[in-house]
């Protein structure tokens, strides 16, 4: 993702400042809600491409990084219309789904 | 309480209803989902609920070839971008990983009263649910002069496989001056962006190759089509004038083609001795669907929203290009998304897994020249009888070389994510 480091950290500071991630994510949900991820990020947990790893991210910065797509304060149309459809429960229950995750190379 | 709550506990109920209703399935030793066509609907299907089973459920995914060509990222290979092996895949991973059991035939009928869908070669495969994802076939009658006689002569290139490889070599064969011509389809067809993705990856080859006095004519019987402004942009912009694209009120309708001269009539204008002419025909569900009666309006299968179920079939699920997908395209994605819905649905009813509200997704990406790439897609809910979209994004003009660059790093990213969640 080429995008300038610094603005990143700010959105990611602003945004973990607003909405702090759910420790409590519905796991289950999470896992049924991943399928729509599966078809870009790889479930092995490998980057190929332009499209990023997320297996094993920590929840609080993938709370934060879908709640910057929602905002539209990050930039990329598939996310922003992944985000904008996702509750922030549902975002919790992806985050906890995802975190639970390890790399399989 | 919100709606996604509302409609989540409606969606509980609903398959917890169906579960005290099917004693008989839930009691049998081992419920069988059997699977027919192991593309981005059925493969994706058979993996999901053989993974997420993890034995509980029996999946037999019944294909009649040993490898896979994917439709999609078929003009990457015509363009020269990649390689006939990086399109090709085996279902070898599939079937050992998951325990599904691998049919090597063709389903010949579906015998929805026994529950049975019959092989090629003559066994009978009983199903307590069964997915239909058998893809288009083509209506070798939608262009005069046109048939099924004359497609390597004049390709279709809209399967996969030896289609594919001959629309590479006639465009390679292409003198410098010649002119190629495309017929497009009419709506609806798989893969929207496709044929004009197609006509950009022919202009790459031929600029790439110094025969910069090719003509490319799309003969187009829809009078706009799917990320228009920025293929337009970008033919422009690469390919100067050599991509022409003709809707129906400048050609005035496809007259006749005849392929022993390569010669394609118009209302307008009779284009004679075409370098090579590529005739992307009408197209319909797959045969075993429609013989199957699971496609009553004609063409293609009308499915529940919610789950993916045919309506004239309960235990029958039809998945991708051959069902009416509402405001989903006819792409991978899609299908490999429905597929999903479906799995989960089964899985539910089957093995009272524990059921979501259906949501599907979607991006189309398409190569215009190196490093320029466009995208279309959406978010999709079931809504108002129909897969709705709730949520759509399209490329738009001016936007950065940057920007086209990252999309093309996605589109690969996606070809490699989407190919494991469909054969590892």
């Amino acid at each position: 993702m080429p995008q300038n480091g610094a603005v990143r950290l700010a959105v990611l500071g602003f945004v973990l400042a607003c909405t702090p991630a759910d420790a409590a994510g519905d796991r289950a949900l999470g896992e049924y809600l991943s399928s729509e991820c599966t078809s870009c990020h790889q479930s092995s947990g490998k980057q190929v491409g332009g499209i990023p790893a997320i297996i094993g991210h920590p929840a609080e910065q993938f709370v934060a990084l879908m709640n910057a797509y929602r905002e539209r304060q990050r930039d990329n149309q598939v996310m922003q219309a992944v985000a904008a459809r996702l509750s922030s429960e549902e975002i919790a229950a992806l985050a906890a789904y995802y975190e639970s995750l390890k790399p399989n190379p | 309480m919100s709606t996604n709550r509302r409609t989540f506990l409606t969606g509980l109920a609903a398959a917890g209803g169906f579960a005290i209703a099917s004693p008989a399935v839930l009691g049998q030793a081992k419920p069988r989902v059997v699977v027919i066509g192991g593309g981005a609907g059925g493969a994706t299907a058979a993996r999901y609920i053989a993974k997420d089973s993890a034995g509980a459920i029996s999946v037999a995914l019944i294909e009649e070839n040993e490898v896979y060509q994917t439709c999609f990222h078929s003009n990457l290979f015509i363009g020269g971008f990649k390689s006939y092996e990086e399109i090709s895949h085996r279902y070898d991973a599939l079937a050992k990983n998951h325990g599904i059991t691998l049919a090597r035939a063709r389903a010949t009928q579906i015998d929805r009263d026994k529950k049975e869908v019959v092989l090629s070669t003559g066994a009978r495969l009983p199903y307590d649910r069964l997915v239909v994802s058998p893809g288009i076939d083509l209506k070798y009658d939608s262009v005069p002069g046109w048939s099924k006689d004359v497609e390597e002569a004049m390709p279709h290139g809209w399967k996969p496989g030896r289609q594919t490889q001959l629309i590479k070599q006639k465009l390679d064969a292409v003198p410098n001056g010649g002119t190629i011509l495309m017929i497009a389809p009419p709506n609806p067809y798989r893969c929207p962006p496709g044929p004009y993705e197609r006509a950009s990856m022919f202009a790459h080859v031929l600029k790439a190759s110094g025969k910069r006095d090719c003509k490319i004519f799309i003969l187009d019987p829809k009078d706009s089509f799917s990320k228009q402004g920025v293929f337009q942009e970008g033919w422009e912009k690469h390919y100067g004038a050599m991509i022409e694209w003709l809707g129906p009120k400048v050609h005035d309708g496809i007259k006749s083609v005849d392929p022993k001269t390569n010669t394609v009539v118009t209302g307008f204008e009779t284009y004679k001795d075409c370098a090579f002419v590529n005739v992307i025909p009408a197209q319909m569900a797959g045969e075993i669907a429609r013989s199957a009666g699971l496609a009553p309006a004609g063409g293609y299968c009308t499915i529940d929203p919610a789950s993916m179920k045919s309506v004239v079939d309960p235990n029958i699920f039809v998945l991708g290009d051959a069902c009416i997908g509402g405001d989903m395209p006819k792409s991978a994605f899609s299908a490999n998304s429905q597929a999903k819905v479906a799995a989960m649905v089964i899985r539910g009813e089957l093995a009272g897994a524990r059921t979501f509200p259906a949501r599907y997704i979607n991006t189309c990406w398409s190569l215009i020249e190196t490093d320029d790439t466009v995208k279309v897609g959406g978010r999709y809910e079931a809504k108002d009888g129909k897969i709705a979209a709730a949520e759509t994004f399209v490329s738009q003009p001016r936007e950065s070389a940057e920007l086209r660059k990252e999309n093309q790093a996605e589109n690969v990213g996606w070809y490699a994510a989407i190919t494991a969640d469909m054969f590892s």
